[in-house]
């Protein structure tokens, strides 16, 4: 690697660095507690997983070009330059990680190992390293947004579908999937597919909700990768939607990480202050339940287990409406152990679902999330992550577990009174 | 006259909720030779902007897209 090169790599750490990621870089003692956090480096013992190697490789890039002493005698205190070796580990520790977070909550610094290592993505992207899969999924919703009268019609037609659905469902014909509706309480953001779409147009239907469906899907493949710019603009045409309508709240689907760009990173991102507040669907859910706007039966009656997604939960703050819908709706709700902030992460989140080389090690890393499922004896897991349902998916599949992962929105939907369904039961 | 053109690799999306089918699309398109072509059958209805759209944006060409029943059916060109 050239001088030119190295320039350019630990630019973009100056570019990140402030107080709190230096005191990050300096004060990491080695106590190695965040080995028995890491979920990943449970279930494998590879050392290219311990939380505090990951952060190691930019404390060494660090400490070669940030530091008198390491960059005076490099060799005495493990400075190095970001040559070709080392952004391979930083590549595959880097991308591997799914950012949850359960590291920082077990360190007694409160290492913010995630911080570190989206400078270490900002660092392989300039690299030209950045993950391919992860950089195309998040160029094919820019694209689609600034390419967006290209794909309206088929946007809007597929949102008609469901809106069919809708009406058979709830047996009102006036039941409708508002888009681009000037002056609605919420705007709703779903992902692309139907499937987060449906259970919310009825729950809103059914709760006499005022709301519009945004044209755009949450989901965040810019953040997946580690670009700010890129995240940023995915997340604004959601926003400048929310903005142009004049909704009183955006409420983010089942979806973790979406929920934590929007709540979280979006403002500082933007610069902006939001005119609107940003919630999960469950806090709506829950708060129609307790309102009674919602009408559900405790219509479940197999146990029912309840998985924390580290973006909603951990990080997202979000623990007990999601268990309190549960318990409306199931007469045996069986928490996990941990659970709540040391719930174990399952091993689908940070994008790693998309990367297929690493889909051995991904289903590999979710040891500790099947005992803690078997533990449980639920017939049924829930989690609003979509990452998080297709990991626990697969690790059903593979380990044999004979549970049904579901998302609450279905659960809540089966609980529900609608005619439509009844009618099609009693034909059936 | 997508009867005409060769398909080098099925693809059965059909359950996969998106983004996946526009994922696994995009992890298959190297497993046809350039100029090949992916024929990819899938359930999700938001497939038919996300497929064009990452075949757009990564230089690829959707060669046809369409509903047949209740399946959305792509076939995808790999350019380059």
């Amino acid at each position: 690697m050239d001088s030119q090169q190295i320039t350019t790599l630990t630019g973009v750490l100056d570019k990140k660095m402030n107080r709190q990621l230096k005191q990050y870089l300096d004060i990491c003692a080695r106590c190695a507690i965040c080995k028995d956090a890491c979920h990943q480096y449970v279930a494998t013992g590879d050392f290219t997983y311990l939380p505090a190697r990951r952060a190691e490789l930019i404390r060494q890039i660090y400490k070669k070009y940030f530091t008198k002493a390491g960059e005076f005698v490099p060799a005495l205190y493990e400075a190095r330059d970001p040559d070709e070796n080392l952004l391979d580990e930083l590549y595959e520790s880097t991308y591997a990680c799914t950012g949850c977070r359960r590291c920082m909550y077990y360190c007694p610094f409160s290492i913010d190992t995630a911080w570190i290592l989206s400078v270490a993505k900002a660092i392989l992207i300039a690299a030209g390293r950045g993950n391919e899969m992860l950089g195309q999924l998040a160029d094919a919703s820019l694209f689609k947004s600034d390419n967006f009268e290209m794909f309206r019609d088929v946007i809007v037609s597929g949102f008609k579908d469901i809106e069919a659905e809708l009406k058979e469902l709830t047996g009102d014909p006036s039941a409708e999937i508002p888009v681009d509706k000037q002056g609605a309480d919420i705007l709703y953001v779903a992902l692309a597919g139907a499937h987060s779409i449906l259970p919310a147009a009825a729950i809103f239907h059914e709760a006499g909700a005022s709301w519009t469906l945004s044209m755009f899907e949450s989901a965040n493949y810019g953040f997946f990768l580690g670009d700010v710019e890129k995240a940023r603009k995915i997340a604004d045409r959601f926003m400048d939607e929310a903005v142009r309508l004049g909704v009183k709240e955006v409420v983010i689907t089942e979806c973790g990480h979406a929920y934590r760009v929007a709540n979280i990173f979006h403002e500082a991102w933007s610069g902006t202050k939001h005119p609107f507040k940003v919630r999960h669907i469950l806090e709506v859910i829950d708060e129609y339940i307790k309102d009674g706007r919602l009408k559900v039966s405790r219509c479940i009656d197999v146990p029912v287990s309840y998985h924390d997604p580290c973006q909603v939960g951990r990080n997202g703050g979000i623990f007990e409406q999601p268990r309190d819908i549960v318990r409306a709706l199931a007469t045996d709700f069986r928490d996990m152990t941990p659970n709540r902030e040391q719930q174990w992460c399952c091993g689908g989140g940070g994008g790693i679902v998309a990367i297929s080389e690493m889909d051995a090690f991904r289903l590999k890393s979710g040891k500790k999330k099947v005992e803690q499922i078997k533990a449980t004896g639920a017939k049924i897991v829930a989690s609003p992550c979509e990452n998080c349902r297709l990991q626990m998916e697969g690790l059903n599949e593979t380990e044999d577990l004979g549970v049904r992962i579901a998302a609450i929105m279905d659960l809540v939907m089966e609980c529900m009174d609608l005619p439509g369904r009844k009618q099609a039961a009693e034909g059936a | 006259m997508s009867d005409d053109i060769k398909v080098d690799l099925e693809l059965d999306l059909k359950g996969l909720l998106c983004p996946l089918p526009m994922v696994r699309v995009s992890q298959n398109i190297t497993n046809v030779p350039v100029g090949g072509v992916i024929r990819a059958v899938a359930t999700d209805p938001g497939a038919m902007a996300d497929i064009p759209a990452w075949a757009q944006s990564t230089g690829n060409e959707v060669l046809s897209a369409g509903k047949e029943g209740s399946e959305f059916v792509f076939l995808v060109k790999r350019i380059k």
